[in-house]
């Protein structure tokens, strides 16, 4: 298969693959199904734009949800307001401010990138 | 135990109330995860979750689901042994409780709920580590106001009830005011509904909030319980304004309730925060009373507690959720009560104690009913004994709390409990002890020699009981008989039978002439050990007669147990079996009357083996099989070893010689790695009849290969009659092809071609979105996580698409 490349991360440099981006996205598709993902839930993802944000859309719609972009760098008060007001039972975030706003909020579970590719430790 | 239902969560309190989906899902994250850890601050129901989350886990864990209660332990150490406790594995000597326990559920598909870790979360997270690296199938369902923090951890963060919002009153958090306020016995109509989600909203859905609103609202209507609570925010006394809005909405709740109390009612709340566990009403009689509340008061002050919500009951037994407790102790300490609480607390224990272990052990003529309830009492105190002791320890009040010690036979071996009155007792004498008298200092070296000796420490538990025989006052009577006869147990097992003679004489003199009739009969059952060790048989069974109608006499089936087998070993001796497994079995009610599981399991061992050289071997294989079990539960290798020699010698009379090469070779492996030696007399004797009827080489590899047996499979071959099964991988998942869409075979067929999610979509003329939806659904149907796995498996098991499926 011809290598295409769907995404240069403009920071690191690293290039994503169409295949990467395939295989990553099931991975992670099948990590937020795990996590209790269901159609037509809400899935807040706080990304800085690059690979790892693309993966958690892909991977956000193939589980059947719906996304809830915050941007990354949006101020505290800011993502605070917006993550307490949403009723997302997952999130996807690696940004401090939004991972402290899930505190006082309806999200259950809060997803890592880590989270995305890797198999959970200790698995069955 | 063997038979005692297979989880210990407590019935639903009242109705839960909402969380549906929750449920459904946490129920489903234990497929994947094995520890998942309910975090919130408190109030906002995680304990309830978990409760609830475990409740429908029971059938998928065979092996139990047990609640842990960590609120009342004070101190880190403490964990390993309420799971031990818990799960009902007694400590072995020379081993880490947690390896222990570690052993124990090894192969075990159990669920653990440890609730209210947050204040010793950091040995919670090393154990729950450590028991999640070491047994494979074990789950852990945590609550805490803190994460873990573990590598296997699936934090999930409790949000409130649902609130109501303008379309839909019919929210969780409404649904669980108005609930609970009928059970308080207010009827609410639909005009009250608009303050009820007015109300719901100012306690942000909090069940807690909620639960001490509601009990409010016989006096005070939704809207009139609102507007306080909204004037609530301004007034916070505890506790930073800086805290999380939703601890500041708990604490003004509680604090409201709080302060609607009656001055008695309010003294009560914060003094009842002294108390470790659940307590009864007697207790917080003798603890609580004192200006301004006279004893007499306090049921009905509880009575009232109780219906607002801030006491629990149930049964006649009492106790405060952690957050209202944690909430009652800073009252108390504003009180500046705390300090006269917490030494109350201490007397009042340390004074029942002492009665309980006179009723229990040292009266003459208590019917037994009545030492039995002494005992069941001490068990029920052991939480508020160590809350104690810590309180001794901590305030330098080294006579009352030695005087604890020595009171609680709960802390004691004969409690189950091996290392922990050793712990205290070693953690108060190294405090200032000047004030105490010498008599003080030996009973309680003596304490200190009988815990030693449980744990092998032989040589240490000597010279505690020598200096315990020297200080002792000369009226302190039953404990210096006590000391006789653990020096007689402690130099029988060196060797020293002259020595051990001339303790049991002294011990039995002393007795005599006071005329306490359990350290005659442990005087006796002395005597009778040294005559056994020194071959004297008729004596042996003299003593051994006598010691128990003395054991009989004083009525506590500990003692009677111990004599009659004492006069089972005597029997065995001369080789009289049938009166050796009568004696046995005569003791074998008696130890389950006290709860005795490591005594219970020795006994059970001993009728096994007794039964089977009798060629009773139904009854045999029963009484080893259940001796097995509770070896197993109790994490005692060395039972268990017990139990394989038990079952070897089953075997060869069975004439199942490779049975009895096998345990004998198990049992010997596992007595080996515990540091312990094998009768080499009878495994020489066996491997030479086996070497003449199975020859030479046969002999070696039977005895090789049930050395690298587990204790479990090595028991099994004989325990069922036949060749152990060897260990059968779980057959994989079998896959029904059928459970894919025809168009989801489309898609697993064009992965083989290693295609793209994009070149897919352009082959099938769709989203390349949709077809990630597709492959999604397909790794979940199959149980896979990666693309590659579903080409492997399409490859292996596509031929074409069936058409008709759907």
């Amino acid at each position: 298969m011809d290598e295409r490349i769907v995404m240069v991360d403009s920071g690191t440099g690293l290039r994503l693959t169409e295949e990467q981006l395939d295989e990553m996205s099931a991975m992670a598709t099948v990590q937020l199904r795990r996590r209790g993902v269901r159609e037509g839930d809400g899935v807040l993802v706080c990304l800085p734009a690059g690979p790892d944000l693309l993966v958690a859309f892909v991977a956000v719609m193939a589980a059947g949800g719906v996304i809830w972009s915050l941007p990354a760098d949006l101020d505290a008060g800011t993502l605070r307001e917006l993550v307490r007001g949403s009723c997302a039972r997952v999130m996807i975030s690696n940004v401090p401010p939004a991972v402290d706003a899930a505190d006082e909020s309806r999200v259950r579970v809060v997803m890592g990138v880590d989270d995305l590719c890797a198999p959970h430790p200790h698995p069955v | 135990m063997p038979d005692s239902p297979r989880h210990n969560l407590p019935a639903d309190p009242n109705r839960f109330v909402g969380r549906e989906r929750d449920l459904h899902d946490l129920r489903g994250l234990f497929a994947e995860t094995r520890v998942v850890t309910l975090c919130g601050v408190g109030g906002i129901g995680k304990t309830r979750l978990a409760l609830q989350v475990a409740a429908g886990l029971t059938a998928a864990h065979p092996d139990g689901v047990w609640l842990v209660e960590l609120a009342g332990l004070r101190r880190p150490e403490l964990v390993d042994q309420e799971i031990a406790r818990v799960l009902g594995v007694r400590e072995e000597s020379g081993r880490p409780l947690l390896d222990t326990v570690a052993g124990r559920l090894r192969d075990q598909r159990c669920l653990l709920l440890l609730d209210n870790c947050e204040h010793l979360v950091d040995r919670c997270a090393e154990v729950v580590e450590a028991l999640v690296a070491a047994c494979p199938p074990v789950r852990v369902l945590a609550t805490s106001r803190e994460p873990l923090r573990i590598a296997s951890e699936l934090i999930w963060r409790v949000p409130p009830l649902d609130l109501p919002d303008k379309v839909t009153a019919d929210a969780e958090s409404v649904q669980l005011f108005l609930d609970r306020a009928a059970a308080a016995g207010t009827r609410l109509g639909p005009e009250s509904l608009p303050d009820v989600v007015r109300l719901c909203r100012a306690l942000d859905g909090l069940p807690l909030a909620l639960e001490l609103a509601a009990a409010r609202t016989r006096l005070l209507s939704p809207g009139q319980i609102a507007d306080r609570i909204d004037d609530r925010f301004s007034l916070l006394t505890t506790g930073g304004r800086t805290a999380p809005a939703r601890q500041r909405t708990l604490l003004a709740a509680v604090e409201w309730s709080y302060d609607l109390l009656a001055d008695k009612e309010q003294v009560l709340l914060s003094r009842l925060s002294v108390f470790a566990g659940d307590f009864d009403l007697d207790l917080a009689e003798r603890v609580c009373a004192g200006p301004p509340i006279a004893a007499g008061e306090i049921v009905d002050l509880l009575g009232g507690l109780v219906d607002k919500s801030l006491v629990l009951c149930d049964e006649s037994r009492y106790r405060l959720l952690e957050t209202i407790r944690c909430f009652a102790v800073g009252r108390l300490r504003q009180a500046g009560e705390q300090e006269a609480l917490r030494q109350r607390h201490l007397d009042v224990l340390c004074e029942l104690q002492e009665r309980y272990f006179l009723a229990e052990m040292v009266e003459p003529r208590v019917p037994w009913p009545r030492r039995l309830e002494a005992l069941t009492a001490t068990r029920t105190l052991l939480p508020d004994q160590r809350a104690a002791l810590d309180w001794a320890a901590a305030s330098g009040d080294v006579g009352l709390g030695l005087r604890l010690c020595r009171a609680s036979t709960g802390l004691y071996p004969i409690g189950g409990n091996l290392a922990e009155i050793v712990g205290w007792l070693e953690r108060l004498l190294a405090l200032d002890v000047s004030g105490l008298t010498e008599d003080e200092i030996a009973y309680t070296k003596a304490c200190l020699a009988y815990g030693l000796e449980t744990r092998d420490e032989l040589g240490r538990a000597l010279e505690m009981a020598r200096e315990a025989l020297a200080g002792l006052a000369p009226g302190s009577l039953f404990p210096r008989c006590v000391v006789h006869s653990l020096m007689v147990v402690l130099l029988l097992r060196m060797g020293r039978a002259d020595d051990a003679l001339r303790h049991a004489e002294q011990g039995l003199a002393i007795a005599e002439r006071s005329g306490d009739t359990w350290n005659q009969a442990a005087g006796l059952a002395g005597l009778s050990a040294v005559a056994l060790t020194r071959g004297r048989l008729r004596e042996a069974q003299r003593h051994g007669e006598e010691a128990l109608v003395r054991a009989r006499e004083h009525g506590h089936r500990w003692i009677m147990a111990r004599t009659a087998g004492q006069l089972g070993a005597v029997a065995e001796a001369r080789g009289d079996l049938v009166t050796a497994k009568a004696q046995y079995e005569m003791a074998e009610p008696w130890l389950r009357e006290v709860g005795g599981y490591l005594d219970l399991a020795r006994c059970l061992a001993r009728i096994g083996r007794v039964a089977a050289m009798l060629h009773e071997f139904a009854a045999a294989r029963e009484r080893l099989a259940a001796s097995f079990a509770l070896g197993r539960e109790t994490g005692q290798r060395q039972g268990v070893a017990r139990c394989l020699v038990g079952l070897s010698v089953l075997a060869e009379y069975e004439g199942d010689l490779e049975g009895a090469v096998l345990t004998a070779a198990a049992a010997a492996a596992l007595r080996e790695s515990i540091g312990q030696h094998s009768a080499t007399i009878r495994i020489e004797e066996l491997l030479g009849r086996a070497r003449t009827k199975l020859g030479d080489g046969r002999t070696a590899g039977l005895w090789s290969r049930g050395r690298a047996m587990r204790p479990d499979d090595a028991a099994r071959h004989v325990l069922e009659g036949r060749r152990a099964p060897a260990r059968v991988p779980v057959p994989a998942r079998s896959v029904r092809p059928s459970l894919l869409t025809a168009r989801e075979h489309e898609i697993a067929g064009l992965l083989t071609r290693g295609l793209s999610n994009r070149a897919i979509a352009e082959e099938l003329v769709i989203s390349p979105a949709t077809v990630a939806r597709h492959i999604a659904n397909i790794m979940e149907k199959l149980g896979y996580t990666s693309r590659a796995q579903i080409a492997v498996w399409a490859s292996e098991h596509h031929q074409a698409p069936p058409r008709a499926s759907a």
